[in-house]
């Protein structure tokens, strides 16, 4: 297959490129960048105003499937992925039935591979069932294909048990992702402030993520393992990675989408589609988080995706599923982001793929001649209205459903083939 | 919270659902006040009844065991003369495992007027008003840990008829703040309607987080806490509040909360005391004083069926408003005159 891309802003916050010019991608590799007048190919792309830049890699998604298909499938959820610009996908462990085992694994895996949008780098269970008693099978499951180890948002209470994780992870090179929020202290529904004061909601204070927070680096301290922290919530808990990493700890941390554009207030009028765990906290919160990303103590944005069907949403916000579908909305977000000066797309490329692709892979890919043509095309001024014909998630908890949006991807490539295009 | 305003009144600004005095004004709670003022009286004749709701049905719906909000509203309905069904949740369809979607959908279809709610989950009766059933009334008998604002009203129609003017007043809530819906309601009706001085008495692990966000002050100190205060209103606190380590013990309590003669003598000489009721006497309140001349607490169960008339007939009359203009709306009336045959 051969393609050429004429006239984009190519942007690899790895290779500091920033130019506008052309892109020849033969078989699954860049074959040429630069001016390629006179040269055709098979399919031409004519890119003025776009952003051409490495794939995404998401590092926490949810792909329901196996026993949650009213929610979503492997097959509309990894397309769905692939429209927000990601070729490579690490879902959370906490699918129906449970990653813990070489065969959900494989299932999993061959229905990503049959639907042919994404790649997929599972995060395998921790512990067995997620339960937190017994160690799942790390290095099988790590010679299975699964880059990391997870316990989702269910928690290892037991010490003794912990200590164990990390031991055994640390024996192999293993890494750990960790969702830090305290178990009991993250009962509540939504961030504890004004808001939830007023309207009667249960709260999860700051703590809940600092005291886990701490926790886990101290364990990761005690055994050197790599770890990730997934999903950044609070000023406090960006702190405490900024103050981790200066000591030179070997960890990595990321924010989800959602925790970067929205706050607590979003949840006035009880709006369930804004309930998301862990919860969405106050603007204080949301500036630190951007300014871990520009200072880069937050190494990456996830899409914490996580599609629903419409009756999971509809009943009173506490019976309420949490989690929000993000894909649909992950490109104009950003670019409302970039809008309003909290972000530019260089810094954007490197939360989304650069530095995500090397704590997944570790490796980077970048946009240069002979590396594996994955690349994500942008269209930054695209106007469209997010609805149900134009979505590609089947999770109808969009919190921008019905809104007229900035910005879509138009172009996802996968080793040298168009994953994506619109 | 203009959302809240909108779902609760109609185009023309009646009201039609009664969910929280939030978002309302003060010239509307004070119609509300006024409007059960009048049917004060009503409790006091020998015919009982007023014709108000003649020929609509009210529903209660009680998902939460409740004895004397549920009889009251029963009893405020059938003096407006409605067609009154209490439905038992717990024996109804929603245990079988049909949703509470389904449940409502299924009362609306037998044309139901106005659902008094009561659930477990705060913003359950603002989902109801807003998704489920908007063309039938919702009052809201108490949504979880945020509203109860018949309550809360019914507690500013005692302290406007024994007090007056809302301004100069100072008012202690004492008691377990954290969990009641109905110490978020008595401030935002307080706020709305003048009173400047609120304070909020309890120990820390009973007073929400942010709470002085409210327009509130906070205080740890019981005496200092009510000095000088013309109305202390005591909150109910439940006994699994000791057992889930929010307090050590009752006696404790008590010792540090509760309200005693010898303490009420810190509040003004002619302050009055309220609770929103059911009370535990020794362990929020001494029975010397639920049983004092400054208790209110008999005077409130009055009120409330009072209180109660009024919003469901506002409620209902701002209901049918709406109805009338949407049916207009979509039907409007021919302007061309059919020519006589």
């Amino acid at each position: 297959m051969s393609i050429i891309i004429r006239g984009a802003r190519l942007i690899d916050p790895i290779t500091q490129l920033d130019q506008v010019t052309d892109v020849h991608i033969k078989g699954h590799c860049i074959e040429t960048i630069g001016d390629l007048t006179g040269i055709n190919a098979a399919t031409e792309i004519d890119a003025k105003g776009m952003i051409l830049c490495p794939s995404f890699v998401d590092l926490h998604t949810c792909l329901r499937d196996l026993n949650q298909v009213q929610k979503g499938t492997i097959a509309s959820e990894t397309q769905a992925a692939a429209s927000a610009g990601f070729t490579h996908l690490c879902p959370s462990p906490d699918t129906q039935p449970c990653s813990d085992a070489g065969s959900v694994i494989s299932m999993i895996k061959s229905k990503v591979a049959a639907a042919g949008f994404c790649n997929l780098l599972p995060v395998a269970a921790l512990t067995k069932d997620l339960k937190g008693t017994q160690l799942s099978n790390m290095e099988s499951l790590s010679r299975a294909g699964c880059i990391g180890f997870s316990n989702a948002g269910y928690d290892i209470s037991d010490n003794t048990v912990l200590l164990r994780c990390y031991e055994y992870a640390a024996t192999f090179g293993l890494k750990v992702f960790v969702q830090a929020q305290d178990h009991q202290l993250g009962r509540g529904q939504m961030h504890a402030g004004p808001t939830a004061t007023r309207m009667g909601l249960d709260g999860i204070p700051v703590i809940a993520e600092t005291l886990s927070i701490s926790r886990h680096l101290q364990f990761m301290q005690h055994t050197g393992v790599s770890g990730h922290f997934n999903q950044l919530t609070s000023a406090a808990g960006v702190a405490l990675i900024r103050q981790a990493k200066a000591q030179g700890m070997n960890i990595t941390a990321d924010v989800g989408i959602a925790h970067l554009c929205f706050t607590d207030t979003a949840i006035e009028g009880y709006s369930s589609q804004y309930h998301v765990q862990p919860p969405l906290r106050e603007e204080s919160d949301r500036k630190a988080l951007l300014a871990g990303i520009k200072d880069g103590t937050l190494d990456a944005i996830c899409s914490a995706h996580q599609p629903h069907e419409s009756a999971a949403k509809c009943a009173p916000f506490a019976a309420t599923a949490s989690g929000m579908a993000t894909y649909d909305m992950l490109v104009p977000l950003i670019q409302g982001l970039v809008d309003s000066g909290d972000l530019t797309w260089t810094l954007a490329i490197q939360a989304l793929s650069s530095n995500s692709t090397t704590i997944a892979l570790r490796k980077t890919t970048m946009l240069t001649v002979g590396e594996d043509a994955n690349l994500t095309l942008i269209d930054p001024s695209h106007l469209w209205t997010l609805n149900a014909s134009s979505q590609l998630s089947h999770g109808t908890n969009q919190a921008l459903n019905h809104q007229n949006l900035k910005a879509r991807v138009r172009l996802t490539i996968k080793s040298g083939r168009i994953s994506y295009s619109m | 919270m203009t959302n809240l305003a909108n779902l609760q009144l109609t185009e023309s600004g009646e009201l039609r659902h009664f969910l929280t005095p939030e978002g309302l004004d003060r010239l509307m709670l004070e119609r509300i006040l006024d409007t059960a003022d009048s049917f004060v009286v009503v409790g006091n004749q020998e015919v009982k009844k007023v014709p108000l709701l003649r020929g609509r049905t009210v529903v209660n719906l009680f998902f939460e065991n409740s004895t004397r909000t549920r009889s009251t509203f029963e009893l405020a309905a059938k003096r407006l003369s409605a067609d009154v069904l209490t439905l038992d949740i717990k024996t109804s369809a929603t245990s079988k495992g049909e949703s509470l979607l389904d449940t409502l959908q299924n009362l609306r279809a037998m044309h139901s007027d106005m659902f008094v709610v009561r659930h477990g989950d705060s913003g359950a009766a603002h989902f109801i008003a807003s998704q489920v059933t908007p063309d039938v009334a919702i009052i809201n008998a108490g949504d979880g840990r945020h509203a109860h604002p018949t309550q809360a009203m019914l507690d500013m129609l005692t302290i406007r008829r024994h007090k007056g003017q809302f301004e100069p007043l100072s008012v202690a809530i004492v008691g377990d703040i954290l969990h009641s819906r109905v110490a978020r309601d008595q401030i935002h009706a307080l706020k709305t309607l003048g009173c400047s001085d609120i304070r909020l008495v309890g120990p820390n692990t009973l007073m929400p987080r942010a709470i002085e966000s409210m327009g509130v002050t906070t205080h740890n100190n019981m005496d200092s806490g009510i000095a000088g205060v013309d109305v202390v209103i005591m909150l109910r606190l439940q006994t699994e509040r000791m057992e889930s380590a929010f307090l050590p013990s009752a006696g404790e309590y008590f010792r540090l909360y509760g309200l005693t003669t010898e303490r009420l003598v810190q509040a003004k000489p002619d302050a009055i005391v309220m609770h929103p009721g059911p009370i535990n006497r020794g362990i929020e309140i001494e029975s010397a004083v639920a049983d004092g001349p400054q208790s209110m607490i008999l005077n409130q169960v009055g009120y409330g069926i009072a209180l109660r008339m009024a919003v469901m007939s506002m409620a209902m009359s701002g209901q049918m408003q709406q109805r009338q203009a949407q049916a207009q709306a979509n039907n409007p009336p021919s302007l061309i005159r059919k020519p006589r045959s």
